[in-house]
Formats: structure tokens, C-alpha cells, sequence
């Protein structure tokens, strides 16, 4: 073959590479790019079955804390948020069904976690959250129910009645006419209670413990308590003014959303309740009144590592890495714009951002006076009250 | 000459050449680039790449009829950010229109297409858990995380002369008031929709309220108190309407009948503010009352199903999704469809919102809702609303000429027995008539009490031979009706036919000029064309005479054929 045609073939064989790799190039651009982690090593996964009134904080947290790109001896750490309500996961830590299994979870209280252990106890022999030692729940952030009812609407009962309780409430869901023999507006229509579906929401079953602990005037509740027959009527007559009985999982959101026509007054949790006050005020025109209930029911968002044989100890390790991040003093700040109370005492309610400072002409306390706390009662005693829920106001 | 002495140097214009070649094939390679780019821009019709297939992760959403619009652009405008999940695949949202009564049945079966619902209302997700429970065990629920991007209360929406004539702004209206007018009005006509949709359901449960004397605490033996049947049954003979849960089409019927439509009707809010907003400057104005004694809430939710069993990329989909719902160049679309955003930021009556009295809505209203009873108590009121509905008398027309012979009779005579049995109240009154060369009558109209039978082994008896007087057929069922001269029911003819009128001694202008007119009872007719060759102008002039409709006989329609017939009635 002489030079000429080895140029030539050269030339072509080179044109055609050129074209070739133009397409691969092309083909390659157009796919998706693959996710490579910042650093080197493989990515410990920790996935966090989260509360729903911490979700936006820990969502935030976790943005920022992947986004530093934490490491574990060498190892990248991600976080995922799983939003999940703490009766719905626990629900699903005792029938197995958590899939795919976090390796920590944050739920509303640690009285969760001491039941779903209760519940693995029985048929494991052992806890699978751990409530000492390194791997020990520890509160993140802290709220608490309180009354959140409409100022137009607070006038009139505390005119009518005083002050703001269970009994108010209660003498209030009682008028057959409704506001208008309250001294209220008659398009108000009947006094509408607004808190969450027990069934779905845990500050629904704690509101409905609160009120039993009005009622009897103590802290601790039995099955007796809760089974007793005037009690039981007390507690329907209230559940009666309750606006939506549909199954559906009333929020504070609802409140706000719907306002005063699906919600004049609820127990519910602070933290919510503060997100919301702006967006109430903006579309209701009608400012929302906290109001501090006399036996105060407390939340502490415990952050617990689940303990199986399913996550590996660097998982494990990997997973209080975020929990310390979660409570160093930058994190425990930004709580304060969720309406969240730090669980770090070096950290003040007020500061920047804070809602505590923003909404207190509307009553809200940086401090809560009283110390009646309610104690979380036993299992039997929440189960009572459920079933009572479910054939009294939800018809199941 | 050796061939080695052949090989010399290539002179200057051999080498011109080559290049001249080399050249020419990039000019030809890119001739073919350019000539592939352009085919295939006529074949896809794109300007860029093909069309991105489905990928795997996609989540499928059923959505509600009545929010087609504002769903399917924020469906399109989630595709089309290039959202991508975690392990890099195309992030895509596929919506499919299904009424909610059909998703919560879909997803009880356990082999749902989709893994997410946005029905009307929450109501349905309660309905749907209630069953769940029920087939599952108590702690299992079907609805798992469920946000909610838009609201709108369940208003009644009429003419603002009538509105303004009783009383309206002045005197706030109630349910009350609009069941005492069509109670005492004769010529007053109001509709709400069926129970299959969250407007229908709402406004049934106001009826049973207002009912048994209450505004909350509706019991299941309340429902059924014979006063509270008595008085919803009363009140149902006074609609003219139901529907097919279908708002659209009735504000679009609004829009083109105007006043002679309706007096008065039960939608949403939204839809108010989209006849104004179509409405030409001749229409008068819609405007939406908050009845006094409470509204109830449409709430949009969108809802993950557990039950699906969704995969973790369908579960990042959804979340991607959901936050999509909820950013603010959605809730601003959310707003501008009329529709109130479930982001409070944004302020109801800013520039711009098309929530204005102009539109006929006030956006400070409701001042209080009605109370949502329990999912037990839900179901028994729709239950019992079939039963004090407005009854009917029926006459089915059924097709037996020569073309309807094989597939298309079994599809006509499987039409005819699920429509039979899908008719729960025995007080229901149906005939059957036949027709080919001539016009039969089979089954003479009675209560299906009496006629049930007959019916089934009339309908299996049915074979095809002879011609096709249809229109003869349509004449002797509605004649029939009008001598009955039965208006407490609602009156309605459907045929189910395949093909061209060869047979009649009416003309189709003789048809419809007789259903014009005047006549004491109204009879809709309903007409089902089965093929291809059916005569579909015919059968859209005899059904549009009656304000009826016509269906193609597809296996969707057979399943559905009374469903959405009889709330069309």
C-alpha cells in the first residue's frame, strides 16, 4: 500500500473516530449524572424516621449537615429524613412493617420509645432502643400542648367563663345553639373543638390524657379512670364539637387553612401552633391566643438509634454523629424559628428568628409557670381510650 | 518499468486532491448529520431530543375530574423541571383521571395502577381507611403522608338576580332557604351533584342536617329516621339534575344556556369564579352562597397509598412532588384557577387574585362549616341516598338488526344485564323495547320488582336479524313515557344501537321536532353506539333534543353504563 492511501485510510479511519466519539459523547451528555460522593470511601446511609412537628428542622439540619460533608473514620455521612407521625412508626416498628428500617428515629416523646421496647421486650426478650449508655435517647428539642384558640373567640369565653380549660370547653361544646347563646356572633354556628385524630396524631391521644387529667384533677391516669362511665360522657360531649370526624388527621395546619369556620379553639402542640400564627393572621384576620392549659403535657423529640442487627455499628456511630451535630448550639438556635424550645439548657428561647419573642403580646410564655405535668399513662390505659375513640366518635 | 519504480512522490494536485477528498467525506458525513437531524425533527415532531420514555420510578396519581386543568399543568410544569431522583433517574409524575369513588375502589382491590390519589376531598381518604380497616385488621390504614395544595368551599352558585331577589348580601342564605324554594317554586330548578363526588356528598349530608334538625352529631339513626328520609326524599324530587359529578360540564352547560339551565346549583367555589371569568358580557353573573348554617370544605388532598406498596423511588418522587405543590410558583397557579392556596402567604385578595366579588365570591367567607360526620355515618347517607333520590322510569331501547349480530350484541347484552343489576331500589320502573325491521315491545314498564326477571330473560333472549328503524324505536319508547305522564320521576330513554337508520317511517328532523316540544314530562335520551359505522350525527341530533348524551359502547362504558346514567338523571 503506498503512503497516499495509508494517509488517506488514516484520515477516514481518524473522521470516523471523530464521528463515533462525537455520538458516545452525546449519547453520554444526555444521561442523568451519576450521585459521587464529595469524599472518598463508601457513604454511610443514615436514614431518620422523623416526628412530624421536627421534620422541617431535622430537614434543615440535614441539608446542611450533608452539604459539610461530615465524615466517619474516613467515611462521607448522608442523612435522609423519613417524615413519619410517632404513632404511625410506631405502629410499624411492632408489626415489622418499617421498611425500609431507619437507623434512628426521632419520635414525639421517649414514652413512644418505651412502649415499642415494651412491645420487642415481650417477644425478643431485649430493647431494641437503648435508654441508657452512649446510644440513649436524648431529647432534641422540647413543646408542649397548649390551647391555641381565636382572639374574637377567647373574648367571649373568657367574658362567659373566666378562664380557658377542659371544663370551659367542654360547658362550651354543651350550648345546643352555639355561640349565639355564648354571647358570640350567631354566624359563628356551634363551638368547634380542634385537635388531631388520636388514631393518627399523637398530640390528638396526649390531648385527650390532658383532658382526663382536668377532669379528675391528677397527673397519673388508670383504666378505671378512663373507663369510668361519667368520665366517658364528659369526654363524648366534648369529642361532639370536634368539626371533622371523617378519619382525617386534623393539624394545626387545618387550623389555619380553615380557619375559625372548622376550628375555634384546639389543645395543640406550641411548636405548631406557632408556625401557623402568622399564616392565621394573614388569612383570617383574627390572631390566634395561646393559652397555657393547668396540667401541661410535655414533648421531648428524643433522638434513639435503633439497635438491631439490621444497621452496622459505623451506621450506628455515624447516626449520633448527626444527633451531637443536631444539638451543638448553632442547630439548637435555628429551633427557635420552628417554635421549638432547645433541649440544649445553654441555648435561650429568645434570640434571633425566635417566635417565642415574636408572638408574645399573643400570649405565648418563654417560660411555662406551672409544673403540673402530666405523667404518660400505661399502655392499657392509651389502648382504653382508643378503643373508646373508635366506637364513640369515629363509628369503627 | 519495476513497480518500484512506479512509486514516486505524489505531485502537488494529487495531494490537492486528497485533501479535496478527505474534505468531501467530512462534507458528506455531515450531510447525513444534518439530513438524520431534520428527519427525524418531522418524525418526532420535537425540536430537540425524541420523546423521554416513562421511566420506571415514575408515581402515578388519580386525580379528581373537576381539577383537570389546574392538575394536569402542574403535573406538566413538575416534568418539565428535570427533577431527578437519588440514583439519577428522571424524576415524572403520570396523572390519570379517575372520580374518587373509582380510586377508593381501585385501591380496596389491591391492584391500583397508581400509588398516590388527589381526590375532591379527605373525605374519601376516611371512606378508603374505614374499608381498609375493615378488610385488614383496625391498625392498618391504606392513606399514608398526605399534604393538602388547595381548598375550596362547597358553595351554592346561582344566578345573582334570583340570589339578590332573596335576600342575598343583605341576609345570609342557607340550605335552608334553598330547600324551602324548591319545595314552594314549582318552576324553581336547582341540581346538586351525586354522591360520587365530594360537592354531591356535601351537599346530600346538608339535606340530611337539615333533616333531622341538626347541625352536628349526625347518627347513623338520624340518617335513617323515617322523618329525615321523608323530608331528604321530598327535597331530592325537587332536583332537576345530578350529573355525572361532573362540574366542568355543568358550568359549561351554564355558560352556553344560561339562566335556562338552572336556578341554582351546588359546586365548588372555584367553579364559580371560572364562569365568571368565561362568562360573555350578555351572561349574567354567578355568585357562590356560603350557606349560613355552615359550608363544608373541598381540601385537594394529595395522598401517598401505603397500600400500593410504592417503591423508595416513587416515595422520592412523591416528596419531590408534594414540595413541588406547595412552592410558590404552584400556589400561584393554584390561585389564578380560582382555587384558594394552601399557602397562607399568600394573601386571598392581593392584585391579581381572581378571588373578587367581580367573580362573584367572597374570599372573608364561610364563617362556619358544617360538621363532617364519621366514616360509618358517611357511608350510610350514601347509601341512603340511592333510595330517596329522584326514582326513574326507564325504558332501554335495544338494537337487534342484522349488523349487530356476534360481538357486538354480547357487548349490548352485557350492557343491559350490569345495568339491570347495578339498579338497587326495586321502585325503579324499566321497560324493554326492541327494534329492527319493526318496533317491539318487550317489556312494558314497571317497578323492577315486578320486571326484574323478565327483563334478564328478555335481554338473553334478544337475537339480530332485519333492518334498523331506530328512530321509530326512540318515538314509541318516549310516547310511551309521555303518556305515563309520570314528572315526579325522572323520565329516560337509552338506546344502545350500531348503526344507520334504514327502516324508520319518522325522519330524524320528525324526531326531534317531536321531543322539542312542549311537552308535561321532560324524557332524556340516552343513546350508546356500539362500532365504528355507528350514525354518530343522528345519535348526537336525538340525544341533544332531550339535553342527553351519547356514549361510545366500549367495555369502560358497559361497567359504568348506569353508574354514570343514572346521576346523569
Amino acid at each position: 500500500m503506498n503512503r497516499t492511501r495509508i494517509i488517506f485510510f488514516a484520515i477516514v479511519g481518524l473522521a470516523i473516530l471523530i464521528v463515533a466519539g462525537g455520538l458516545v459523547w452525546s449519547q453520554l451528555a444526555n444521561r442523568p449524572e451519576p450521585i459521587v460522593p464529595k469524599a472518598s470511601g463508601q457513604v454511610l446511609e443514615v436514614t431518620l424516621a422523623t416526628a412530624l412537628p421536627v421534620t422541617d428542622w431535622v430537614q434543615e439540619a440535614a441539608h446542611q449537615f450533608n452539604a459539610e460533608t461530615h465524615t466517619l473514620e474516613g467515611q462521607p455521612i448522608h442523612v435522609s429524613i423519613i417524615p413519619m407521625d410517632g404513632l404511625t412508626a410506631k405502629g410499624r416498628y411492632e408489626r415489622d412493617e418499617m421498611d425500609p428500617l431507619p437507623t434512628a428515629w426521632i419520635p414525639d416523646s421517649r414514652y413512644l420509645v418505651e412502649l415499642v421496647n415494651a412491645a420487642y421486650k415481650e417477644r425478643l426478650g431485649r430493647d431494641v432502643f437503648l435508654t441508657d449508655g452512649e446510644y440513649r435517647a436524648r431529647p432534641l428539642a422540647i413543646s408542649l400542648l397548649a390551647w391555641g384558640i381565636y382572639e374574637s373567640r377567647a373574648a367571649v369565653l373568657e367574658r362567659r367563663f373566666g378562664k380557658i380549660s377542659w371544663h370551659t370547653i367542654h360547658d362550651a361544646a354543651m350550648a345546643p345553639t352555639g355561640w349565639a347563646e355564648l354571647g358570640g356572633q350567631p354566624e359563628w354556628g356551634y363551638f368547634k373543638l380542634a385537635i388531631s385524630n388520636p388514631r393518627k396524631n399523637v398530640s390528638g391521644l396526649q390531648a385527650m390524657v390532658a383532658a382526663a387529667g382536668e377532669y379528675f384533677g391528677k397527673t397519673s391516669l388508670s383504666v378505671e379512670d378512663v373507663t369510668d362511665p361519667d368520665f366517658q360522657r364528659w369526654l363524648a360531649e366534648i369529642m361532639s364539637s370536634m368539626s371533622d370526624l371523617s378519619g382525617g388527621t386534623y393539624t394545626v395546619d387545618d387550623l389555619a387553612l380553615f380557619g375559625y369556620t372548622t376550628g375555634d379553639a384546639g389543645q395543640l402542640l406550641e411548636s405548631d401552633l406557632l408556625v401557623n400564627m402568622q399564616g392565621i393572621q394573614s388569612r383570617w384576620a383574627d390572631p390566634l391566643r395561646i393559652v397555657y392549659p393547668e396540667y401541661v403535657t410535655w414533648f421531648d423529640f428524643p433522638f434513639t438509634v435503633w439497635m438491631g442487627p439490621e444497621t452496622t455499628a459505623a451506621e450506628k456511630n455515624a447516626a449520633l454523629e448527626f444527633e451531637k451535630y443536631l444539638l451543638s448550639r448553632e442547630v439548637q438556635e435555628k429551633a427557635l424559628a420552628y417554635g421549638l424550645r432547645p433541649a440544649n439548657p445553654n441555648v435561650s428561647v429568645s434570640g434571633e428568628g425566635s417566635l417565642f419573642d415574636q408572638w408574645a403580646s399573643q400570649g405565648v410564655l418563654s417560660v411555662i409557670p406551672r409544673t403540673t405535668a402530666m405523667r404518660f399513662p400505661d399502655r392499657d390505659v392509651l389502648q382504653a381510650l382508643l378503643r373508646w375513640f373508635d366506637l364513640n366518635v369515629a363509628g369503627r | 518499468m519495476s513497480r518500484q519504480s512506479q512509486r514516486r512522490p505524489a505531485p502537488a494536485d494529487a495531494r490537492l486532491a486528497l485533501a479535496l477528498l478527505t474534505l468531501g467525506l467530512f462534507g458528506v458525513m455531515a450531510l447525513c448529520c444534518g439530513f438524520y437531524s431534520v428527519v427525524s425533527k418531522l418524525v418526532t415532531g420535537r425540536e430537540e431530543t425524541p420523546p423521554t420514555p416513562v421511566p420506571a420510578s415514575a408515581l402515578v396519581v388519580a386525580y379528581s375530574p373537576e381539577k383537570e386543568p389546574v392538575f394536569r399543568a402542574l403535573v406538566d410544569r413538575f416534568n418539565q423541571q428535570g427533577f431527578k431522583t437519588s440514583d439519577g433517574q428522571k424524576m415524572w409524575v403520570e396523572a390519570v383521571e379517575l372520580d374518587p369513588q373509582s380510586m377508593v375502589e381501585s385501591a380496596l382491590s389491591g391492584n391500583a395502577s397508581f400509588q398516590a390519589i388527589t381526590p375532591d376531598s379527605s373525605i374519601w381518604l376516611g371512606q378508603l381507611d374505614l374499608a381498609w380497616s375493615e378488610q385488614w385488621g383496625s391498625d392498618r390504614t391504606a392513606v399514608g403522608e398526605t399534604v393538602r395544595y388547595a381548598i375550596s368551599p362547597v358553595v351554592i352558585a346561582m344566578w345573582e338576580d334570583l340570589a339578590r331577589e332573596m335576600g342575598w348580601p343583605g341576609r345570609p342564605l342557607s340550605w335552608q332557604d334553598l330547600l324551602d324554594r324548591a319545595q314552594s317554586d314549582a318552576a324553581f330548578r336547582w341540581s346538586h351533584p351525586s354522591t360520587s363526588s365530594a360537592s354531591g356528598l356535601l351537599a346530600t349530608l346538608a339535606e340530611f342536617y337539615a333533616g333531622a334538625g341538626k347541625t352536628r352529631g349526625l347518627t347513623i339513626e338520624d340518617v335513617q329516621a323515617q322523618k329525615t328520609l321523608d323530608y331528604v326524599a321530598a327535597l331530592e324530587k325537587t332536583v332537576r339534575y345530578y350529573g355525572e359529578g361532573n362540574e366542568p360540564a355543568i358550568i359549561e352547560r351554564a355558560l352556553q344556556e344560561g339562566r335556562d339551565f338552572l336556578d341554582a346549583f351546588v359546586v365548588q367555589e372555584q367553579m364559580v369564579v371560572y364562569f365568571n371569568m368565561r362568562r360573555s358580557t350578555d351572561r349574567e353573573r354567578l355568585v357562590a352562597l356560603y350557606p349560613v348554617e355552615g359550608a363544608l370544605w373541598e381540601d385537594h388532598p394529595l395522598a401517598l397509598l401505603e397500600s400500593a406498596k410504592p417503591t423508595p423511588l416513587q416515595r422520592q418522587v412523591f416528596a419531590r412532588f408534594r414540595d413541588y405543590l406547595l412552592a410558590p410558583e404552584a400556589q400561584q397557579l393554584i390561585l389564578q384557577h380560582g382555587y384558594r392556596p394552601a399557602d397562607l402567604s399568600i394573601p386571598l385578595d392581593a392584585p391579581g387574585s381572581p378571588l373578587t366579588p367581580e367573580n362573584g365570591v367572597t374570599p372573608s367567607e364561610p364563617k362556619t362549616a358544617l360538621q363532617v360526620p364519621n366514616a360509618s355515618v358517611i357511608q350510610v347517607v350514601r347509601d341512603v341516598w340511592w333510595y330517596t333520590k329522584r326514582h326513574t322510569n326507564v325504558y332501554l331501547v335495544a338494537d337487534t338488526s342484522g349488523s349487530m349480530a356476534g360481538d357486538k350484541l354480547d357487548q349490548a347484552q352485557a350492557a343491559l344485564r350490569v345495568f339491570l343489576d347495578q339498579i338497587k331500589g326495586d321502585e325503579e320502573r324499566v321497560g324493554l323495547i326492541q327494534f329492527s325491521s319493526a318496533v317491539n315491545l318487550l317489556i312494558p314498564l314497571d317497578t323492577m320488582a315486578r320486571n326484574r326477571t323478565a327483563l334478564e330473560i328478555a335481554v338473553d333472549g334478544l337475537q339480530a336479524g332485519g333492518d334498523t328503524a331506530l328512530l321509530d324505536a326512540v318515538y314509541e319508547a318516549y310516547r310511551r313515557l309521555q303518556e305515563l305522564g309520570d314528572p315526579e320521576r325522572i323520565n329516560a330513554v337509552v338506546v344502545m344501537t350500531d348503526g344507520q337508520e334504514n327502516a324508520s317511517s319518522l325522519s330524524l328532523r320528525s324526531l326531534t321536532r317531536r321531543l322539542n316540544a312542549d311537552s308535561p314530562v321532560r324524557v332524556l335520551v340516552f343513546c350508546i353506539a356500539y362500532g365504528r359505522d355507528a350514525d354518530m350525527d343522528t345519535l348526537q341530533a336525538i340525544a341533544e333534543a332531550t339535553g342527553g348524551q351519547v356514549y361510545r359502547g366500549d367495555p369502560e362504558t358497559i361497567r359504568d353504563l348506569y353508574k354514570i346514567l343514572s346521576t346523569y338523571f
